[in-house]
């Protein structure tokens, strides 16, 4: 079988795995791991006004991994009428970033500038991240929609880290070590992190060395903090196309062991 | 459905298309992917960096401390001529002695000593053996063997680097295996969009 063949055969049968998980949308639930259930039970003993900060520190092309755990985050923090400033990092997050904040908005009936506010992107990261340690408004003087940021109501008494209970920073790549090193290291902020799954083996030191405080981590931790928020979202929907999918492909490793060996023993043991 | 689903849902199924064999329409998704997010991005760092921390304070606040920096950026610029490029030194000096003095005390806190602390645990906590302590140290100190270069790897120091190269694959092996179910998860995403906002197959 040529190799063109072969490679259209293999992604064809992942394919209708993938969509047969789907369709046949059995109601999957994922047991919360520690570091889920931490980030949850933060959340959910925050008294109400609390000021969180959301950094969309990713790119475009995660948003499919990105957005199921965005949502349950903001959906939680938004039903407990916790105040979000949102922002963003990375240039891409942040049509993005204001698009998931005032979707998740709407769905609690909350208030631009009075429940939350979007802030937009600033570069230069670690000077945005320093600043904010001294004042949030000199680092941002307007929000994202070109409002004066001193005229939102929801930052009054609101110009630093120590007026931030949580940086929640939802990223695909190093940004939120940015986040650890600058704002928590040296204003004491409590950092945790929504990550994409291939992010979170970097972070694991981060997170037992306790300088993160707790890591949602990619479709499967979106599905586990939408179990706990006992609600069904693009995690939960995605949990039994990803069993799925995994086991597709350790039947593939599998069969692919099988044929190396078996070849192997043809050729005369070499 | 909305304009912006149709696009969405047509070039989701163009760079699909790539699966089957490289072809036109595969190619133009692609283009449009690095053009759209080159193109976004230029004129978000345009906006938020040239015009609001520059030319804006420059002109309408009469901040003229800013013609400085406005100077040291265009000195970047002198790389493309041979013989004034060594101007482009200075500002690349001045970057690097300023971000290395504010990265390094950050990252040998956070990355080296909190790093250091977090490996020296209790063996017995509440009367209980943590195994967990001794697989930490263990680990640590065979895998730092494996990138000690000073002594031949031979011997013990050799016995140490080699368990140490176990510790290495089971780090790659969780990271690739991560990395497999985050590019699933793309993939799921994507057929998620395709099969309730596209297609309207599930609700």
């Amino acid at each position: 079988m040529d190799r063109l063949k072969t490679r259209w055969l293999i992604f064809s049968g992942l394919a209708v795995v993938v969509v047969a998980a789907y369709l046949i949308n059995i109601k999957f639930k994922t047991e919360p791991s520690p570091a889920t259930m931490k980030a949850y039970e933060f959340i959910e003993t925050l008294p109400e006004s609390s000021v969180v900060m959301f950094s969309f520190d990713h790119e475009a092309s995660s948003l499919p991994e990105i957005q199921p755990l965005a949502l349950a985050l903001l959906r939680h923090a938004f039903k407990n009428d916790l105040k979000i400033i949102g922002l963003s990092l990375f240039a891409e997050g942040t049509a993005i970033g204001y698009d998931l904040m005032t979707e998740t908005a709407a769905e609690y009936d909350k208030q631009y500038g009075v429940d939350y506010v979007f802030l937009g992107f600033k570069p230069q990261y670690i000077s945005a991240i320093l600043g904010m340690g001294e004042s949030i408004r000199r680092v941002f003087p307007e929000d994202y929609l070109g409002n004066p940021t001193d005229n939102a109501p929801i930052m009054s008494g609101v110009d630093s880290y120590d007026d931030i209970t949580m940086v929640v920073s939802i990223a695909d790549g190093d940004r939120t070590v940015y986040w650890v090193e600058y704002a928590g290291a040296r204003y004491g902020q409590e950092v945790m992190a929504g990550l994409t799954a291939a992010m979170i083996t970097s972070y694991d030191p981060y997170l037992s060395s306790e300088q993160l405080y707790a890591v949602v981590g990619g479709l499967r931790g979106a599905a586990e903090y939408e179990n706990l928020l006992d609600q069904r979202g693009g995690g939960a929907r995605g949990m039994l196309a990803q069993s799925a999918a995994h086991l597709y492909i350790i039947a593939l490793v599998v069969t692919g062991n099988i044929i190396y060996f078996r070849n192997r023993r043809r050729r005369g043991g070499k | 459905m909305d304009i912006g689903t149709i696009v969405a849902g047509l070039l989701t199924l163009a760079v699909f298309s790539f699966l089957y064999r490289d072809n036109p329409v595969y190619k133009a998704a692609e283009s449009w992917l690095i053009g759209l997010s080159i193109g976004y991005a230029l004129v978000i760092f345009w906006q938020t960096t040239i015009i609001d921390l520059l030319l804006g304070p420059l002109f309408t606040e009469s901040r003229y401390i800013l013609i400085i920096p406005l100077i040291l950026g265009l000195m970047m610029f002198s790389r493309f001529s041979k013989s004034i490029s060594w101007l482009s030194r200075i500002p690349i000096a001045l970057m690097i002695g300023a971000g290395a003095g504010v990265a390094i005390p950050a990252m040998l806190y956070a990355r080296t000593l909190k790093q250091m602390s977090a490996s020296v645990m209790p063996m017995i906590e509440n009367g209980s053996f943590r195994i967990e302590a001794i697989v930490v140290v263990v680990g640590v100190i065979s895998t730092l063997a494996y990138f000690y270069f000073s002594r031949e790897h031979r011997g013990f120091t050799g016995a140490t680097a080699k368990l140490g190269t176990y510790f290495l694959m089971i780090f790659f092996g969780a990271t690739f295996g991560y990395t497999v179910m985050s590019r699933m998860s793309t993939f799921i995403g994507r057929v998620d969009f395709l099969l309730t906002d596209f297609l309207h197959l599930i609700k």
